[in-house]
């Protein structure tokens, strides 16, 4: 079907895939609500509503949920694509701890089908259970497992995308390793839909470990579990995950073992004689209530963004978030092995919060990035330090997948 | 061949060893013969120059002078690779990391190591050992390869089942560009949000884009405990079936590596032997690491995976020693292949691990049909083949039949939904076999990204991608398979 600027959009996608007026969409772009919520059922139907938007001039942003990408202020109209009618597991060989899925499956569904046969992707960043397999991979967002199993960008075997301009690409494949020409899976990781629109994705899964153990320290200020923190983050072992949260008045220190009983325990042992301190221990349905709300903490948040340094520069990191943050309503979550930190602020004066925040973190070599914030903040609360080669070679690809720039 | 290679303009040569001293390039003929091959002998090109630059800034000047003439440049660190990725086609000179072999920075406290490309593989983690911390890829080759190589491959090795391969442990790069221009991509303090995976691109680039002259990766805690299994089985099948139920078990192996009879025939006669019984079909040694307490366990379920699977006997590596000779044979497996043939081809196809078993036959099979010594040793664990097609090439009817036999078996494992090259790269050997993997659209995405990095196509020339301006005459005239 050739389309044109004047083809309406109800000839180009079939009614139930249209969403009019989009509901739930709030969060989707910052300053502009879409003009339309188009959910396609297959790659051809993304290809000729890519082509209408073209022709019409309207931007298309891809959105899983839709819940997690609100960092981005379109300057015309726009249609959010859903991804919610490309759901369902396409391949699963629980032997091979692989598994192909529609880049609109949600999570929880992808562990109900993994966990019936003790497998699982290790992956928990925030809000996890409101989010899509294709907007994990597009978010490239991995969580603290990434210190046990490594981040999303590495366990991301294959995707199917469909670019800007129509064209659709296999990149890797169903095999756990693959070097078969340059690793576009890689820039894909991350690039937020703006290079593609991703339709299916293969993960490598991993077996559940027999016990998932929470080791928890608390304390009324941060400062005060640093020490052990970093202790447990040089220690001669590998948690699967070392996070320390805070909010106003009450901190924590969550490390999560897996493995054997056997294994656990002298992990445990070890991590405490090096730590110099008495975990008490969280497991079974206890320990997943404090991980589910640890790893969600700030989802609500209406400025939600990420600092990120040294690992050693932790204490100093906390310590500058927790004189910016002094009197605001905030939480923040760090990931201790990594030396990145998840701040959500709920209330008054983001802009300067942020800003004190991002000159901090920079002071440590660090940087910062806002994910979410208010629908009428201001364009310099998104920018981002990125280098020049970074924001050239961004820009060429960018160019190269998506030359006519429909993609928002 | 010397007469089809036009040398280095004297000039040129003049100008190059003004940046790097004359001693550091190479024009003698005899010496430039070291550099024909790399790790894959089956192609030799000699190449016109070497240069050998001391930092970053010569290779920079290097660059720029070579591009600044029109002249390609090929990367290449030890010559290990098994791809001819380092071969210097299209007329180009080879640029050797071997003097930047430095260790510029180990950061216990971040678990953080930053050092030069010349730096070879086993050397990081004996210099980080002291902090009781590893680097995890280990290419078989890990004694001599180097981390530029690795980082151009994206190598892998027997434990990257568990840890997965280079890219997962590459944080930054000090890159040279097109023209000598310098650009520092990505770092641990991470500007991974808001940017795109630059980094992640590189890595596996196989010097197509540019050449890595700094290179941060994140090192691990050296585990406390490992228990290493050799499973004994009367046919391959068996093996593949233990493999196959040791993974469904839920267990987590840092490697599962099986070697065939042939295989184990050449490393029982060579210096590497390490005890591997003659007269089996095939060996698999499993490897658990960790936390002491746990191994034992992980140890006995995966020997009753592979008794039930119909292992004649599994032994254990009791002491240390025993565990570095079977190691040291399995790594050496390729080296032992010359009591067999004086040359091999050695293929890296990767299959779904549950095909293992079909495959394996159908390359037997495949072997037979074309009356060719076929030598199999792999990383199970990760499904990724390497059958050693074992010839002479001073046999032309056999090198067709090794020819022919290799495009079969490339066919099969891509048929069964695997892919042509697991962790050797494409280089030349696979240039031919990209279609089978990737359509025309997807070809000229690739060369588009190549040509953001490298827009005149002059770094790793004719490598990876089967480009419109294949230099297919200049690799006939060498010797190829």
């Amino acid at each position: 079907m050739t389309v044109s600027r004047a083809t309406p959009l109800t000839d180009v996608v079939s009614a139930e895939a249209l969403t009019l007026p989009p509901g739930g969409s709030a969060r989707i772009a910052l300053g502009r609500a879409p003009d339309a919520v188009v959910a396609p059922s297959s790659v051809e139907e993304i290809v000729e509503l890519l082509a209408w938007a073209q022709a019409a001039a309207v931007g298309v942003i891809p959105v899983g949920t839709g819940a997690h990408v609100g960092d981005r202020r379109p300057e015309r109209p726009y249609i959010a694509l859903s991804a919610a009618r490309l759901r369902g597991v396409q391949i699963y060989e629980p032997a091979d701890l692989t598994l192909t899925a529609g880049a609109g499956t949600p999570l929880t569904e992808l562990a109900v089908v993994a966990g019936e046969h003790r497998q699982w992707l290790p992956f928990d960043p925030l809000d996890a259970p409101n989010r899509t397999l294709g907007g994990l991979t597009s978010a490239g967002v991995t969580g603290p497992l990434w210190a046990g199993y490594g981040h999303v960008r590495n366990q991301v075997l294959g995707m199917t995308v469909v670019c800007g301009d129509g064209r659709t690409l296999r990149l890797g494949g169903r095999v756990v390793k693959n070097v078969a020409g340059f690793d576009l899976i890689k820039p894909m990781v991350g690039s937020r839909g703006r290079l593609a629109v991703v339709t299916s994705v293969t993960v490598r899964l991993f077996p559940m470990p027999a016990l998932d153990r929470v080791l928890v320290l608390e304390a009324g200020e941060p400062a005060a579990l640093v020490p052990a923190a970093r202790a447990v983050a040089t220690a001669p072992t590998l948690p699967a995950s070392i996070v320390l949260s805070f909010s106003p008045g009450a901190a924590s220190l969550l490390v999560r073992l897996h493995g054997a009983l056997d294994t656990v325990e002298a992990d445990q042992r070890m991590l405490e004689a090096h730590a110099g301190v008495s975990f008490s221990v969280r497991d079974g349905p206890e320990a997943e209530v404090l991980l589910a709300t640890t790893r969600d903490a700030g989802a609500d948040a209406e400025v939600l963004f990420q600092t990120s340094a040294l690992p050693s520069e932790l204490g100093a990191l906390l310590d500058m978030m927790r004189g910016a943050l002094v009197g605001v309503d905030s939480v923040v979550v760090a990931d201790v092995a990594e030396g990145s930190a998840r701040v959500g602020l709920t209330g008054a004066g983001p802009s300067d919060v942020v800003h004190a925040v991002r000159v901090g973190a920079e002071g440590l070599g660090g940087t910062v990035a806002v994910d979410r914030c208010p629908f009428d903040a201001s364009p310099a609360l998104l920018s981002t330090s990125l280098s020049p080669a970074a924001r050239e070679f961004g820009d060429g690809l960018k160019l190269l997948f998506d030359p006519g720039g429909v993609l928002l | 061949m010397s007469q089809l290679i036009p040398s280095v303009p004297s000039a040129l040569v003049r100008r190059l060893s003004a940046i790097v001293g004359a001693k550091h390039v190479i024009t003698d003929p005899d010496r430039l013969l070291v550099y024909e091959s790399d790790g894959l002998t089956a192609y030799r090109i000699p190449p016109r120059a070497v240069v050998l630059p001391g930092s970053t800034d010569e290779v920079a000047r290097v660059v720029e002078a070579l591009h600044g003439e029109g002249i390609g440049v090929v990367p290449r660190g030890a010559g290990t690779g098994l791809s001819g990725g380092a071969l210097a086609t299209d007329n180009g000179v080879v640029l050797g990391t071997a003097r930047m072999n430095r260790i510029l920075d180990i950061d216990p406290e971040n678990r953080l190591a930053r050092l030069q490309p010349g730096v070879i593989n086993a050397h990081l983690t004996e210099a980080t050992s002291p902090h009781g911390l590893y680097y995890a890829p280990d290419p078989s080759s890990q004694s001599t390869c180097t981390l530029g190589g690795n980082v151009a491959e994206n190598s892998g090795g027997p434990h990257c089942l568990k840890y997965g391969v280079t890219s997962r442990y590459v944080t930054g790069l000090t890159v040279v560009l097109a023209g000598g221009r310098v650009v520092q991509l990505g770092g641990a303090t991470g500007t991974r949000h808001g940017s795109l995976d630059l980094v992640g691109l590189f890595v596996g680039s196989e010097g197509c884009f540019g050449i890595a002259t700094e290179i941060e990766v994140r090192l691990l805690p050296i585990a406390q405990g490992v228990r290493t299994l050799l499973g004994i089985f009367d046919t391959m099948e068996d093996a593949g079936r233990a493999v196959t139920a040791i993974m469904a078990s839920g267990l987590m192996p840092a490697a599962m590596e099986i070697v065939d009879q042939a295989t184990i025939l050449a490393l029982e006669a060579s210096v590497f032997a390490a005890g591997y019984p003659v007269d089996a079909g095939a060996a698999l040694v499993v490897e658990f690491d960790g936390t002491e307490a746990g191994l034992e366990a992980d140890a006995d379920r995966a020997e009753e995976c592979c008794i039930a699977a119909g292992a004649r006997e599994v032994r254990r590596a009791t002491e240390p020693e025993h565990r570095a000779a079977l190691w040291t044979a399995r790594k050496k497996a390729f080296g032992a292949m010359g009591r067999i043939a004086p040359d091999l081809l050695v293929q890296d196809a990767t299959v779904p691990r549950t095909k293992l078993p079909e495959v394996l036959a159908r390359i037997a099979q495949i072997g037979e049909s074309y009356d060719l010594k076929i030598a199999n040793v792999f990383h199970a664990g990760d499904g990724n083949l390497h059958p050693n097609l074992l010839f002479d090439r001073q046999d032309t009817d056999e090198l067709d039949r090794v020819k022919r036999a290799s495009n079969e078996i490339m066919q099969l494992c891509v048929d069964v939904g695997g892919t042509i090259t697991g962790e050797h790269g494409v280089g030349i050997d696979k240039r031919d076999y990209m279609p089978l993997v990737h359509n025309e659209t997807e070809l000229e995405m690739l060369r588009s990204v190549k040509r953001l990095f490298d827009p005149e196509g002059l770094f790793n020339p004719g490598k990876v991608l089967p480009s419109r301006t294949s230099s297919a005459s200049e690799l006939q005239a060498g010797v190829i398979s």
